[in-house]
């Protein structure tokens, strides 16, 4: 396995594919997608969740075998499915999630992953350490090559994801969405080293999902819409945002109208949801709260802006009752719950819209009638007859989830069956059925198209207008701006700032990196 | 064909592969595949009393087996069920003999409950392990299942031996008759409607109760089930204790039933087959019923084979292995390859 | 005391064996609840073969062909297949211990157990008395299980074979990234994992014995499993843990003859189940902090497309 020296000869394609076809089951991924990359430039490729984006970036890396169509890099034949071909051909990925496995130290992830030639089968440490020293210390990394993985800062595991695509001279290289989880800094940083590469003679195809970095970094662009390749790749001087952004809504892009939310009626200034001084301890993988106050009125909505890890996790958590508070109190509706279990929140107001919609707010094997009701089988009812009337149950579940447009067939096929904006909505259907108080949202929107997530926000703000009080947890900075009456900056487990609309990006995003205060 | 009962046949097409694949074992190592079937058959329906011995072994199966279900409801693997069943019975036995005199009704009633209660106990410390520190509950219910026969032994060879007995295993002294509720045969009406009165319950409970719906999301997903604002742990203990309940019945059913005394190892394989009964069971009440009485039979012809043919018992062992390890290969998984393979033959 | 210490190591050779197994099939992501199965069908193979041929490499041989079929058929089913791994363990176990009861019946026509007169080679002989004893009359197995254990560690944690297994059973996604077939890796670690089951079958039923007995490895394939969860699935952890079980077995088989007066046999055998909960629950709480550390990659699985 040699990496070719040198750019690829004159005219000969960078990437070439032909009539790359992929399904799942009924869903279509790809159809009929035919791309010639130019070689030495950037290339974005952008679409809306569901598009096919990384299904094809897979298909150019190897990891997926493709239904139909073929592949060629740098003028070379690719076997579907084949990675080692890939790799050989020059080609190089950076995925949308991490690839180093969590407890491997820096030099072993690399030996893993990067398979450079000349390793021998058994190494000692030291050697290996050595081995890829030059890499890690050439962009400046300063992570140790002993330290694993896990232990790295998120800028860190994503800078070395880089050093490892290109640690075997890569002339092509993919990224997968590799903004998604730095901050402004660290986008602007990545987009640097994109460009210097690029200088060098090395041809990219980043996946990207926000148009204003699309414009900041790209040469050309392609979109996928539905699985079809409908724009490009067109030079970017050629293309106004306006094209580009009906090219990836396309013509079905509307939404339909909020629902109705039934929340309890308040008084226009009750505090619905207080956090006094609270504090908790650090989970393994983030920091806890330090002495946060915080406070939600009846009919905001206050906006927790942050780089994920910096304590959103712990701060919706130890307002859900999961994590126990160490100082501190939490109010619900103005009753003290610091010390009362997730139930008795949950009955008192609270709704919760989980970071991880498919781990944390679905049971994916279970029937949506089911997910729909697991609210109801809270509380004790006294007098009541121990036994329970399914039929009743999936009656009101049907009924909930067609207020709320869930698209589904019968309410008993399992929850996995539903796409993730209808995932959202049987969410919502469940929180937001009635007796709201306050409705924690943690990245309610992420991953979802675009019809989606305006169904998602608007019914944030009829909540809003509903009297209820809404905390928003989001890393999409837009998003928050856009819905927030307030917004507060969450940095190591603290709150750093606290801002008033109109907001200003270079501030906010300033707060975000703890350079404030 | 809904998926139910696409299940149901996958299932019983799994069942029947692992019977050939061991009637050819049999027939490799010389064994007349065509005796040991008609022996089986004879021995699980048609010869005297055997109809009524399949539902003898049929009944602790089905018991033990329900609380197998009852676990995996709340996602946790019970597969101690033998130790639940070992002390369940060393304790209605204790109450039995220590109250030889006392009212029929009351000793057995309080034996009952004691065995339940142990079971209970047994089954609540790996419960307990699991819930409050997360310790895998595979390997610690297995663990105090061979401690479980352990102090069966030690009683039956010890305190509770029998001191009149004479034969090379250790046995305990036999309850008093009037204790019993069944005869030899191990089925009477009595013990039969128990057990389908039992059994509805158990359906009710997990099909009909809020607790049975919340059992079902936590073992479905405990965290999203811990953001619904469910106790996930008390719902756990309550699973865990539940289906320990279940096989320290078994084991007071089998006492005051066929066996009014305890042997040391006695029904050795109870257990694990219960396991295997759940599994082909579906996980759910009825299907378990049905898996309980066709295993029932196999443990009754197998005992009455050596009449007919000279096939070693552990032949059964073997017969069980072989659907434990096949019965849970997923249809979608061979569908998918034999599909991969005709496009691979065909391109 | 000195014959305490011979018994531990010649108890614990087998277990050592054994849970070198275990750990290859763990660091590759598998529960591997068969391995007591595996056991006795080496311990069976080794007598049926060694005792029909007379010799006893030949078998070892057949112990580890069928353990290699076994953990193949294994490893079908529980990956291309789909079945789920604990089950078709337990079920592999089944297999191991009714299989090889049955055929001791239907092929030897015995109940309970085969004598045999191979046995493998003893190295050290004739030493009755001192510290010598210690290592005296210990099969050759004994003497390279240390050698395994070291070659396991290095196979393990130091060579590239070592990070494409570990990589496979905590993060597969990675491993086929870097272009590894995680099945194929999976396979290989289970066959490595039968290999050595076999090894300790046949250190059971010919190192330290002379027969085979229905039932013989009364539960050490499943202590084994535990040691490597009591050795946090590092060879040389789980190596001590199986050392550590050998010493309780060791004071079991000494207390049998020693002190039954005072306390019952039963108590004293009860006290590898006993330690085994305590390892799990200890493992338990070591694997759920480490696993939590991870939890940030939960956000980041593979999305269905």
């Amino acid at each position: 396995m040699t990496a070719p020296s040198g750019p690829a000869p004159a005219g000969v394609p960078a990437v070439r594919c032909r009539s790359l076809g992929v399904s799942f089951g009924a869903v279509r991924a790809l159809h009929d997608v035919s791309l010639e990359l130019a070689p030495g430039r950037i290339h974005a490729l952008v679409g809306q969740n569901g598009a096919g984006k990384t299904t094809l970036a897979k298909v150019l890396g190897g990891l997926q075998v493709p239904d139909a169509g073929d592949v060629r890099i740098a003028g070379r034949d690719i076997p579907p499915g084949d990675v080692r071909a890939a790799k050989a051909a020059g080609l190089a990925m950076v995925h949308q999630h991490f690839s180093l496995p969590p407890s491997f130290t820096v030099a072993e992830a690399l030996e893993l992953t990067a398979a450079r030639p000349g390793g021998r089968a058994v190494y000692r440490r030291g050697d290996l350490q050595r081995r890829w020293q030059e890499d890690v210390a050439e962009i400046g990394g300063t992570a140790a090559l002993s330290t694993r993985i896990r232990d790295l800062p998120v800028e860190a595991r994503q800078s070395l994801e880089i050093v490892r695509a290109l640690a075997t001279e890569a002339r092509l290289l993919l990224l997968d969405e590799p903004t998604a989880l730095l901050t402004p800094v660290a986008i602007d940083s990545l987009f640097e080293r994109l460009r210097s590469l690029r200088d060098g003679g090395v041809t990219i195809l980043v996946v990207l999902h926000k148009l204003r970095e699309v414009a900041a970094v790209a040469d050309t662009v392609s979109v996928l819409r539905d699985g079809e390749l409908v724009l490009g790749p067109a030079e970017m001087s050629e293309v106004s945002q306006g094209r580009l952004s009906d090219a990836i809504v396309g013509p079905g892009g509307h939404a339909d109208s909020a629902v109705g939310v039934r929340a309890a009626a308040h008084e226009s200034t009750e505090t619905l949801l207080e956090l006094a001084g609270t504090s908790s301890s650090e989970s393994a993988f983030e920091p806890g709260l330090t002495a946060v106050d915080l406070r939600v009125e009846a009919g905001e909505i206050v906006g927790i802006a942050g780089v994920e890890g910096n304590g959103q996790r712990s701060l919706v958590s130890v307002i859900a009752g999961l994590t126990p508070v160490t100082e501190g109190t939490v109010r619900i509706g103005g009753d003290e719950v610091t010390a009362a279990a997730p139930a008795r929140r949950r009955l008192r107001g609270l709704r919760l819209v989980p970071f991880d919609r498919n781990a944390e707010g679905i049971s994916r094997s279970a029937p949506l009638w089911l997910n729909q009701s697991a609210l109801r089988l809270l509380g004790r009812r006294r007098g009541r007859s121990p036994l329970i009337s399914l039929r009743q149950y999936k009656r009101q579940a049907s009924e909930a989830m067609d207020l709320w447009r869930v698209r589904y067939d019968t309410a008993t096929q399992p929850a996995e069956s539903l796409s993730g904006g209808n995932v959202q909505r049987l969410i919502l259907s469940r929180e937001l059925a009635d007796g709201v108080e306050v409705l924690v949202a943690a990245q309610p929107t992420r991953g979802l198209d675009f019809a989606a997530t305006e169904f998602v926000r608007r019914s944030l703000r009829g909540l809003r207008e509903a009297g209820a009080g809404v905390l928003l947890v989001s890393s999409d900075l837009d998003e928050l701006f856009e819905l927030s009456d307030r917004l507060l900056v969450m940095y190591g487990g603290r709150i750093v700032a606290e801002f008033d609309g109109p907001y200003d990006r270079r501030a906010v995003g300033d707060a975000m990196t703890g350079a404030v205060r | 064909m809904t998926s139910g009962l696409r299940r149901a046949v996958w299932t019983v097409v799994l069942v029947v592969v692992s019977f050939l694949i061991t009637a050819l074992i049999l027939r490799v190592s010389g064994y007349s595949v065509g005796d040991v079937f008609s022996g089986i058959i004879q021995g699980a329906i048609t010869a005297t009393g055997a109809s009524t011995s399949s539902i003898r072994w049929a009944i602790p199966l089905l018991l033990i087996a329900l609380g197998v279900v009852v676990g995996f409801r709340a996602g946790f693997f019970n597969i101690g069920g033998q130790g639940q069943f070992y002390m369940g019975a060393c304790s209605a036995l204790a109450i039995s003999l220590g109250w030889r005199e006392g009212p029929a009704g009351l000793v057995i009633l309080c034996g009952t409950l004691a065995a339940m209660l142990a079971g209970v106990l047994w089954s609540l410390f790996p419960g307990w392990l699991r819930v409050r520190f997360g310790t895998d509950e595979v390997l610690t219910t297995l663990m105090m299942s061979f401690i479980g026969a352990l102090v069966l032994q030690y009683l039956t060879a010890g305190p509770m031996r029998n001191p009149q007995g004479t034969g090379q295993t250790a046995a305990s002294e036999r309850i008093p008759e009037a204790f019993r509720l069944t005869g030899g045969s191990g089925v009477s009406l009595t013990v039969l409607l128990l057990v389908a009165g039992v059994t509805v319950l158990v359906w009710l409970v997990l099909e009909r109760t809020r607790f049975g719906l919340t059992m079902t999301l936590v073992g479905r997903n405990a965290t999203m089930a811990r953001w619904q604002g469910i106790n996930v742990r008390r719902v756990g203990l309550g699973a865990f204790a539940l289906s320990g309940a279940l096989a320290g019945l078994a084991g007071a059913v089998e006492l005051y039933g066929p066996a009014a005394r305890l042997v040391t190892g006695f029904s050795p394989e109870v257990g694990f087959t219960a396991v295997v009964v759940a599994l082909v069971g579906l996980l759910n009440v009825w299907g378990t019923v049905v898996a309980a009485i066709f295993f029932g039979g196999l443990q009754a012809a197998i005992l009455f084979l050596p009449i007919v043919t000279d096939l070693p018992p552990p032949a059964l062992v073997l017969l069980h292995g072989m659907v434990a390890f096949l019965v849970t290969i997923k249809f979608r998984a061979v569908r998918r390859r034999r599909a991969a393979q005709t496009e691979a033959t065909a391109g | 005391m000195e014959q305490i210490l011979a018994t531990t190591l010649r108890s614990a050779a087998p277990l050592v064996l054994v849970a070198m197994a275990g750990v290859f099939a763990f660091r590759a992501g598998i529960f591997h609840l068969g391995l007591e199965g595996l056991m006795i069908a080496g311990a069976f193979a080794t007598v049926a073969v060694g005792d029909t041929t007379g010799s006893v490499e030949l078998g070892v041989l057949a112990a580890i062909g069928v353990c290699l079929l076994l953990s193949a058929l294994y490893w079908w089913v529980i990956g291309p297949l789909g079945a789920n791994v604990i089950i078709a363990g337990l079920g592999l176990t089944s297999i191991g211990l009714g299989g090889t009861a049955y055929a001791l019946g239907a092929i030897f026509d015995v109940r309970g157990s085969l004598f045999t007169d191979v046995v493998l080679p003893r190295p050290v002989r004739n030493i009755t008395e001192g510290a010598g004893v210690i290592v005296a009359e210990h099969s050759i197995f004994v003497w390279i299980t240390p050698l395994i254990v070291l070659a396991a560690w290095v196979v393990l944690r130091r060579s590239r074979f070592g990070l494409r297994l570990a990589a496979v059973g905590e993060y597969p996604f990675a491993a086929r990234s870097a272009g590894v077939n995680p099945s194929m890796v999976r396979l290989q670690a289970i066959l490595i994992a039968g290999a050595l089951c076999a090894l300790g079958g046949a250190e059971l039923s010919v190192g330290a014995l002379r027969n085979f007995t229905e039932n013989m490895t009364n539960g050490r394939g499943f202590i084994a499993f535990v040691a490597v969860i009591f050795g946090a699935w590092h060879p040389i952890g789980a190596a001590f843990a199986g050392l550590f079980f050998g010493f309780a077995e060791a004071i079991g088989i000494q207390s049998q003859i020693n002190i039954t007066e005072r306390v019952p046999r039963e108590f004293v055998l009860m006290i590898p189940f006993v330690l085994t909960i305590f390892a799990v629950w200890l493992g338990g709480l070591w694997r759920r902090r480490s696993l939590e550390a991870e939890a940030g990659y939960a956000e980041l699985r593979e999305p269905d497309f």
